[in-house]
C-alpha cells in the first residue's frame, strides 16, 4: 500500500513538470491555428476594403455604362460588362446541359466500370488544365482552324471546355445529397430510371444545384486567361458596342483590367483598374450571396425543408 | 447513496458522487452515486442505452471532447475531483486509460502504437522505450504474437489482436485506472476469451472498469457489479450477489432475462 | 393503354440514357483533342523548325522574333514562383485545413467559410492588380528595388492557392475517424499532439492531394503573375529582381507572335510542357490515393 502511494506520488510530480510545458505548446499550437485563420480573414477584409478604397470613387453612371476611350482620359466599361455577361450566358448555355447529364449518368446510372472511371479521369484531367493553355488551345480551334478570329462564341466555347468539370463536380454533389430512400420509393412505384432523375432527384437537388451553379457562374464571369486569344482584348466598334453578334470580338471585363494595364495609352489607366477591379470584386460578392440566397429559397420550396 | 459492499475492507479508487450527464438537453445520466474498490473489477451492466458507455466516459473526461455534453457532480480519483477547475484532463487520462469497443490502433506500426503514450509523455530513450513496449505487450499477452514484426502495420493484425494491443497502448502509459467499452463486443469468441484472460490479470495491478452487455462475461471476470437502467444505477454489489440475490426487482428482471 | 404508356417510358428511357452518356463522352473526346492538338502544335518547333529540345529546355537565350528559344529562364521561373508558394501556402492552408477540421466551433466556422469561399471567387486578375497596385510598391520600398519579381509572384499565388488546399486538406483530416481522435486523447494526449501525431500523419494521402492541387493551380496560374512579375526574359539571379515564368510569357508574346512562325511554335511548346506537367500531378494524386486503399 505504501509502495503505490509513493509510485503514484512520483509519477505525479514527474508527470505535472512534463505535463506543464506540454499544455504551453499545446496553446502555443492553438493560438497560432486561430492567428493563421484569422488571418486570411483579415486579408479578405483589406483586400475589399482596399479595393473600395481606391475604386469608389471612379464609379459613376458614365463609367458603367460610357464606352471606352482608345487615348483620352474619362473611358467607360459599359461594353465590357456586357460582354462578361454575354459571354457568360453563352458559356452557360452550353455547359451547363453536358456537364448536368455527365453529372447524371455518373452519379445515377454508371456502375462500376471502365467508362465511368474514364470519365472520371478525363474530368479530372480537364478540370487541372491551366486556363492559358486552354486559351492557346481555343485559340488553335477556333481562330486559327475555324477562321473565326477572335470572337465572343469562341471565347466562350473556350470557357465551356474550362468549366465543364466544375459544372459536374456541383451536379454530381448535389445529387450525392439526395437520399436514397427518394429514389427507392420512386422506382418501387414502377417509376423508370430516367423518370425517377426528372421528376424526383433533380427537383429535391435543385437548391445545391443551382448555388453551384451561380458559384461556377462567379468564376466563368471573371475569367481572364483563356479569353485574350480567343474572345480578344478590345470590344467591336460596329453600329452599338452592345453587340450581340457572337462573332464578333468581344472584350470581357475582366481581360478589361488586364489589356489597361498591359497597353492603354489613356492617362487615366490606373483609375480604370481600379474601377475595374472594384465591379469585378462587387460582381463576384454578389455572385456569391445571391448563390446561397436562391440555393436556400429553391431547397425550401421543392423539399420543404431548411438546409 | 448505495454504498458497496465490503468496501469497509477495500481502499476506494475513485468516487462518483450525483454525476449528471446531459446531451444537450437530454439527460443520459441521472444522479449517478458509486464506489470503485481498488485491484478489482467492477463490471457496469444494462440494457443497451441505458448509459453505460455515457457513464464511463465521464469517468475519464472524454465527454470534454464531444461538442453540447454536459457532466455535473462530483468525480474523484484517490480523493482528487478530477473536474476541479486546476485539473487539467490531460493528466486525468494519463491516470485512467481506456480501451474502446472497437479496437482502435492507429496507422502507424505496432511498436509506434505501444510507445505513442510514453513518447508524448516525454519519453525519448530508444532503449527504454523498446523495454516498455515489450514488458506491455507481455503484460496484453500479444508479445510472442507480433515479437518479429514489431515494425509492421498495426492495421495487418486480426482484430482480437488489434484489441490487445490497444490495450498494451494503455498499460504503456502506467496508468491505474483501466476503462473498458465493451472491448470483446466486436470479437470473435476465441478472442473475447482471450481478453477476458487478460482482464483477470490486470486487477493485479490495476483497478478495472469495464463495461459489457453480456452478463455471462460479467459474472466470468468482475469482481463487483453495478446494474443501469434508464441512466440510473439502480443497483451494486459484489457480482455474486447482483447474480444470485438481487435486492431490486428491476435488477432480478434484467439478469432472469425479462429485458432486452 | 398501359402497354402504350410502359413502351413510352421505355422510349424515353433508351434515349435519355443515350443522350446521358453522349454527354458524358465530350469529357473525354475534350481531353483527348486538347491533348491531341497541343502535342502537335507544342511539338512543331522540334520537328518542323528543328530546334532541339535540349536548347528548348536548358538554353537560357531566348529572343522570339531573333530565332532563339531557350526556355530555360521561363521553366526555373515558374518552378521557383510555385515553390515559393507551396513552401509557404501549403502548410498556411493546411494549418487552416486542421483549425476547420478539428478546433473551430461550428458558429465560427460557418461565419469563416463564406470568406473562403470569396477567396476563390477573386479573379486572378484582380489578385494581380492587387499585388501590382499594394504588393509590388510595399516591396519595392523595403528591399529599394522595383518590387516587382518572383517574390511579389510567391506572394501572390501563396494567397491564392490557399482556399484550394484548406478546403481538401480539412476534408481529408474530416475523413479520419473519430475512433482516432479518442484513442489518443484516452492515453493522455493534448489536442495538439493528437492533431500531429495522429491526425495528420493518418490523412496524409488527402493532404498530399491537397498540395499536389495547390502546386496545379500555381503552375498555371496567369495573370495574377504576369501582372507583378515584371516580365524580363533573362534567367533568375534574385528574388526582387524582374522575371518571368512560362505562363506569362506566353500570354505576353502570344501578341507578337505571327502565325505559323518558329516564335509562335516554341509558345505552344511551353502551353505543351505546362499540359505535361498539369497531367503528371493528376497521375500523382492517382498515385497517392492508391497507395492509401
Amino acid at each position: 500500500m505504501a509502495q503505490a502511494v509513493a509510485r503514484v506520488a512520483s509519477s505525479d510530480t514527474l508527470a505535472s513538470n512534463n505535463a506543464r510545458s506540454r499544455r504551453i505548446v499545446d496553446r502555443i499550437a492553438t493560438g497560432s491555428l486561430w492567428t493563421a485563420a484569422g488571418s486570411v480573414v483579415a486579408l479578405l477584409v483589406i483586400f475589399i476594403g482596399y479595393l473600395f478604397y481606391k475604386g469608389a470613387s471612379v464609379i459613376s453612371w458614365h463609367f458603367l455604362f460610357g464606352y471606352p476611350s482608345s487615348a483620352n482620359a474619362g473611358g467607360g466599361i459599359g461594353p465590357e460588362i456586357f460582354n462578361s455577361f454575354y459571354i457568360l450566358i453563352l458559356t452557360l448555355v452550353f455547359t451547363l446541359p453536358i456537364a448536368v447529364c455527365a453529372g447524371m449518368y455518373l452519379q445515377e446510372y454508371a456502375g462500376p466500370g471502365r467508362f465511368r472511371d474514364l470519365v472520371q479521369f478525363s474530368a479530372e484531367s480537364l478540370a487541372t488544365v491551366p486556363s492559358i493553355v486552354m486559351g492557346l488551345f481555343g485559340l488553335l480551334i477556333f481562330v486559327q482552324m475555324f477562321h473565326w478570329h477572335f470572337t465572343a462564341l469562341g471565347g466562350a466555347l473556350t470557357l465551356t471546355l474550362l468549366n465543364l468539370p466544375a459544372m459536374m463536380r456541383v451536379t454530381q454533389e448535389a445529387l450525392a445529397g439526395v437520399p436514397g430512400t427518394y429514389r427507392e420509393a420512386s422506382m418501387s412505384l414502377g417509376a423508370t430510371r430516367w423518370q425517377t432523375v426528372v421528376k424526383v432527384i433533380l427537383p429535391s437537388a435543385i437548391g445545391p444545384l443551382i448555388t453551384g451553379v451561380v458559384l461556377v457562374s462567379g468564376r466563368i464571369f471573371g475569367e481572364t486567361a483563356a479569353l485574350i486569344y480567343t474572345a480578344g482584348a478590345s470590344v467591336s466598334f460596329g453600329k452599338s458596342a452592345y453587340d450581340f453578334n457572337p462573332f464578333h470580338t468581344a472584350e470581357t471585363l475582366a481581360v478589361h483590367l488586364y489589356s489597361t494595364h498591359r497597353e492603354a495609352l489613356v492617362p487615366d489607366a490606373d483609375a480604370i483598374g481600379n474601377g475595374s477591379a472594384l465591379v469585378l470584386l462587387v460582381m463576384v460578392l454578389l455572385f456569391n450571396v445571391v448563390a446561397r440566397v436562391v440555393g436556400r429559397q429553391l431547397t425550401i420550396r421543392f423539399t420543404g425543408k431548411a438546409s | 447513496m448505495i454504498q458497496t459492499p465490503d468496501a469497509t475492507s477495500l481502499h476506494d479508487k475513485m468516487n462518483v458522487v450525483d454525476l449528471d450527464v446531459f446531451y444537450g438537453n437530454f439527460q443520459a445520466i441521472k444522479k449517478g452515486n458509486l464506489a470503485v474498490p481498488d485491484h478489482r473489477v467492477m463490471a457496469l451492466i444494462g440494457p443497451s442505452g441505458c448509459g453505460k458507455s455515457t457513464f464511463i466516459r465521464a469517468l475519464n473526461r472524454m465527454h470534454d471532447l464531444t461538442p453540447g455534453a454536459r457532466v455535473e457532480g462530483t468525480i474523484t480519483l484517490d480523493g482528487t475531483d478530477i473536474y476541479a477547475p486546476d485539473i487539467d484532463p490531460v493528466t486525468v487520462r494519463h491516470r485512467i486509460g481506456m480501451v474502446f469497443q472497437r479496437p482502435n490502433p492507429f496507422p502507424k506500426s505496432i511498436f509506434e502504437n505501444v510507445v505513442y503514450g510514453p513518447k508524448i509523455h516525454g519519453e525519448k530513450n530508444a532503449k527504454r522505450l523498446l523495454e516498455i513496449a515489450e514488458k506491455s505487450l507481455r503484460a496484453a499477452a500479444l508479445w510472442d504474437e507480433v515479437k518479429d514484426r514489431l515494425n509492421r502495420s498495426a492495421l495487418d493484425l486480426s482484430g482480437g489482436q488489434q484489441q490487445r494491443l490497444c490495450i498494451a497502448r494503455v498499460l504503456a502509459v502506467e496508468p491505474e485506472v483501466i476503462l473498458m467499452d465493451e472491448p470483446a463486443s466486436a470479437l470473435d469468441p476465441i478472442a473475447t476469451s482471450k481478453i477476458e484472460d487478460l482482464i483477470g490479470e490486470l486487477k493485479k495491478k490495476y483497478t478495472v472498469i469495464i463495461v459489457t452487455h453480456s452478463m455471462q462475461q460479467a459474472a466470468r471476470i468482475s469482481d463487483f457489479t453495478t446494474f443501469f437502467l434508464l441512466g440510473e444505477l439502480i443497483e451494486v454489489g459484489t457480482t455474486s450477489d447482483i447474480f444470485t440475490r438481487p435486492k431490486d426487482k428491476r435488477t432480478e428482471d434484467y439478469i432472469t432475462g425479462r429485458y432486452g | 393503354m398501359v402497354g402504350v404508356r410502359a413502351n413510352k417510358a421505355h422510349r424515353d428511357e433508351r434515349f435519355a440514357l443515350i443522350v446521358l452518356v453522349t454527354c458524358s463522352g465530350i469529357f473525354v473526346v475534350a481531353i483527348a483533342l486538347i491533348l491531341g492538338f497541343l502535342a502537335f502544335s507544342g511539338t512543331r518547333l522540334f520537328f518542323h523548325d528543328h530546334v532541339s529540345p535540349f536548347e528548348f529546355l536548358f538554353s537560357t537565350n531566348w529572343d522570339g522574333l531573333g530565332g532563339h528559344f531557350g526556355a530555360a529562364p521561363f521553366i526555373v521561373g515558374s518552378l521557383i514562383a510555385t515553390g515559393f508558394a507551396i513552401l509557404v501556402g501549403g502548410p498556411l492552408g493546411v494549418a487552416i485545413g486542421v483549425f476547420f477540421s478539428e478546433l473551430a466551433p461550428k458558429r465560427v466556422a460557418d461565419a469563416m467559410k463564406p470568406a473562403i469561399e470569396v477567396l476563390v471567387g477573386i479573379p486572378s486578375v484582380v489578385y494581380g492588380w492587387l499585388g501590382l497596385t499594394v504588393l509590388v510598391p510595399l516591396i519595392g520600398s523595403i528591399f529599394h528595388t522595383g518590387g516587382d519579381g518572383l517574390l511579389a509572384a510567391g506572394i501572390v499565388l501563396s494567397i491564392m492557392i490557399l482556399p484550394t488546399v484548406i478546403s481538401l486538406s480539412e476534408d481529408a483530416l474530416r475523413v479520419v475517424p473519430d475512433s482516432m481522435r479518442e484513442g489518443s486523447a484516452a492515453l493522455g494526449a493534448t489536442r495538439w499532439e493528437t492533431i500531429s501525431r495522429v491526425l495528420v500523419p493518418s490523412a496524409k494521402s488527402g493532404l498530399a492531394v491537397a498540395v499536389i492541387l495547390g502546386i496545379a493551380r500555381a503552375i498555371g496560374e496567369t495573370l495574377a503573375v504576369q501582372l507583378v512579375l515584371g516580365n524580363a526574359p533573362v534567367f533568375v539571379t534574385s528574388l526582387l529582381r524582374p522575371a518571368s515564368a512560362l505562363t506569362s510569357e506566353i500570354v505576353m508574346d502570344m501578341g507578337d507572335a505571327p502565325d505559323g512562325t518558329a516564335f509562335q511554335h516554341a509558345l505552344f511548346s511551353m502551353a505543351f510542357l505546362l499540359l505535361l506537367i498539369a497531367m503528371g500531378l493528376i497521375l500523382l494524386i492517382r498515385f497517392a490515393l492508391r497507395k492509401r486503399t
